[in-house]
């Protein structure tokens, strides 16, 4: 027996204080019965709860309650379970871990009352073994454990993935930017004189490059956005001005095409917003539109202040094209997602640039939303707050 | 007077006297464990109750997991009550760990303390073979936190009955649920790794306020062997051995304690600089 032991079992005259005439009754009863007092003391215990942890009677009788607890609930009744019964009168369900004398663990569940008998404030503990409960109670902590890491892990992983991809992303663009410099300088001649076959050659090492230069631009972007890298300079910015500086950039498209357009954007209408990224917002969607429309056809940009929310603004591009099924409609804004449409070969794209543009309106405090009938057109609104 | 710290660590204060009395409790409470003992010192002394932020009714939203990861956070508490109640002359009474949150507080002013009464102290809980006996080996706290997690997972469960058997009396649900530690099972726990893997031995040394050690009659918490440590490292302290047993003297003894506090308080303040010269 350990010195510790050998303490709580010292003798403390006791006589009977406060101890319970047990009704035999209590001995059948099918879970543990105990009475102690302030000073932990224990003055009765039924049978079953001796029969449970291996004890006669005297073993237990005017020892403290601490013989029966293991060490983890010894420091819990003194910090937990007796504070609560001497400022409550009672504890409900409380979980302990009792120690047999053979030195086993037995968990149980005890519900305890506080009260005055025969001059002497008594405890009075009801113990339910548990054997399956605590096995089940074990499973949930371990599984919520197991959560909480899985989630902490994901968000690790995601925040890898944008560095990755942001790390990446400028890494490749140092050498793109280097092949388009060299083939304009073969371009220009300027290391001799070039073929006809040889312009067109370097035409498309051209192109590649400058299409490969957008999707790792688009990727840069959506990393920047994931891993909440951006910031938003808000300003009052004029709606027409945005439309007026975007429109040239796309012009040659929608020549090439033969589209009409026609732009209905008061010169008053003014956002707060980020002049580059709504910039960039509308660039996206002009491009889209006039890639997804057939030839014939026409786009119509359009500014408004919105219906009973005089604290917004919203432009809206819409375009006779292909359109979008219903279905499909929330899909467009993910990222790498093309509606795959019967009526139009794939486009060329990332796929990036709805769901970036979304983000960059979100993160200036606004919205981009589509609608859609396939075969009429679609349209695009962007909102945001008013400047 | 700084209302928010008044409020963040909800700082109770009444009593007819002048000189401060500042009840810090220990982990598993909060300011309620008091209520047995100070109206006995409440015609005589101006009683300051608190709880630490994580406990009681303190404000959880302040809780912060690097300030309250040593018992230092825990001093600054009560040394941001003291001056936002300007205090002087404070004595400080301090249960279990607590008794170290008010000695890391005296280190740290020192001229703000008349007395410090330490109730059940130990600097360190484990045992640091084979020089200092702590009590407890590291798996013996393990088996405390699984203890606690146990019955925090069930929290509003182990709660309930009181409060569906009492539907007459709310106030009581409401006060059994601020009342016992914390509400935030992982303020518990982490309050309870603070507390039982702290090691404060070398802050003793260093105290300069008078201090009481009271020691209970088998206290598996602080044992004996310990409270004599305590206070033979504390200079200028008074060591008394109570009838109590157990570690919440002021809750099961309060007679005995209020006692040994008020004999403690109508000694004169024995000065730290003489003893150590004595010693």
């Amino acid at each position: 027996m350990s010195r510790e032991s050998a303490e709580l079992l010292g003798t403390r005259a006791r006589a009977d204080r406060g101890r319970p005439a047990l009704d035999p009754l209590l001995d059948l009863a099918p879970c543990g019965f105990l009475s102690f007092l302030d000073d932990g003391c224990v003055c009765a215990a039924n049978r079953t709860l001796l029969e449970m942890l291996g004890y006669s009677p005297d073993e237990v009788l005017d020892k403290h309650i601490e013989l029966i607890l293991a060490v983890g609930s010894r420091i819990f009744y003194q910090t937990h379970f007796f504070p609560l019964l001497r400022l409550h009168g009672r504890a409900d369900e409380i979980f302990l871990l009792l120690r047999s004398k053979s030195g086993e663990d037995v968990a149980v569940l005890a519900n305890a009352i506080r009260r005055e008998r025969r001059g002497e404030w008594v405890t009075d503990a009801v113990l339910l073994r548990l054997i399956e409960r605590r096995k089940f109670e074990d499973a949930l902590l371990e599984a919520k454990h197991v959560a909480e890491q899985a989630v902490a892990a994901a968000e690790d992983a995601n925040r890898a993935k944008s560095d990755f991809l942001a790390m990446m992303s400028h890494e490749l663009r140092t050498p793109l930017n280097a092949i388009g410099g060299y083939v304009q300088l073969l371009e220009m001649g300027v290391h001799g004189p070039i073929t006809p076959a040889q312009a067109e050659a370097l035409g498309r090492v051209t192109r590649s490059q400058q299409h490969l230069l957008r999707l790792i631009n688009d990727i840069l972007n959506l990393a920047r956005i994931e891993s909440g890298r951006i910031d938003y300079d808000l300003q009052t910015i004029s709606l027409n001005d945005i439309v007026m500086a975007t429109i040239p950039m796309v012009e040659p498209q929608i020549a090439a095409k033969g589209l009409r357009y026609d732009v209905d954007v008061p010169i008053g209408l003014k956002a707060a917003a980020d002049r580059e990224k709504l910039e960039q917002i509308v660039l996206n969607l002009l491009s889209n539109a006039t890639k997804f429309t057939h030839e014939g056809g026409s786009l119509h940009i359009e500014g408004a202040l919105v219906p009973d929310r005089e604290d917004l603004v919203e432009l809206r591009v819409s375009d006779t094209g292909v359109g979008i099924p219903a279905d499909r409609l929330e899909l467009v804004f993910e990222p790498f997602m093309q509606v795959e449409s019967s009526h139009a070969a794939r486009v060329e794209g990332t796929g990036l640039g709805l769901s970036i543009s979304r983000d960059l309106a979100r993160g200036m405090g606004g919205d981009l939303t589509a609608e859609s009938t396939p075969g009429v057109g679609s349209t695009f609104t962007i909102r945001l707050r008013r400047g | 007077m700084d209302s928010a710290v008044l409020s963040r660590n909800n700082v109770k204060v009444f009593g007819r006297g002048t000189q401060p009395m500042l009840f810090a409790h220990g982990f598993g409470c909060d300011q309620n464990m008091w209520r047995f003992v100070t109206p006995a010192f409440a015609d005589d002394y101006r009683i300051v109750l608190f709880d630490y932020v994580g406990s009681g009714k303190s404000e959880l939203a302040a809780y912060d997991v690097e300030r309250y990861a040593t018992l230092n956070g825990y001093a600054s508490d009560v040394l941001d009550v003291c001056h936002a109640l300007e205090l002087q002359n404070v004595i400080f009474v301090g249960h279990s760990v607590s008794s170290m949150v008010g000695v890391l507080a005296a280190n740290r002013e020192p001229g703000l303390f008349e007395r410090l009464i330490l109730i059940g102290p130990s600097p360190r809980y484990i045992n640091d073979s084979p020089a200092y006996v702590g009590g407890f080996e590291r798996s013996d706290i393990e088996g405390l936190l699984e203890t606690m997690d146990k019955n925090y997972i069930g929290w509003a469960n182990f709660l309930a009955p009181a409060i569906m058997k009492n539907p007459d009396h709310p106030e009581l649900a409401s006060e059994l649920v601020t009342s016992f530690c914390s509400t935030d099972p992982v303020i518990a726990r982490r309050f309870a790794e603070t507390t039982f893997f702290a090691d404060n031995r070398s802050d003793l040394a260093e105290v300069e306020v008078p201090s009481l050690v009271m020691q209970c009659s088998d206290d598996m918490i602080a044992p004996a062997a310990v409270g004599e440590y305590v206070s033979r490292e504390l200079r200028g302290s008074t060591l008394r051995h109570l009838r109590a047993t157990g570690h919440c003297p002021h809750m099961s003894h309060p007679e005995e304690t209020v006692a040994v506090m008020r004999e403690y308080l109508r000694s004169p303040v024995k000065g730290a600089q003489s003893v150590a010269r004595i010693r």
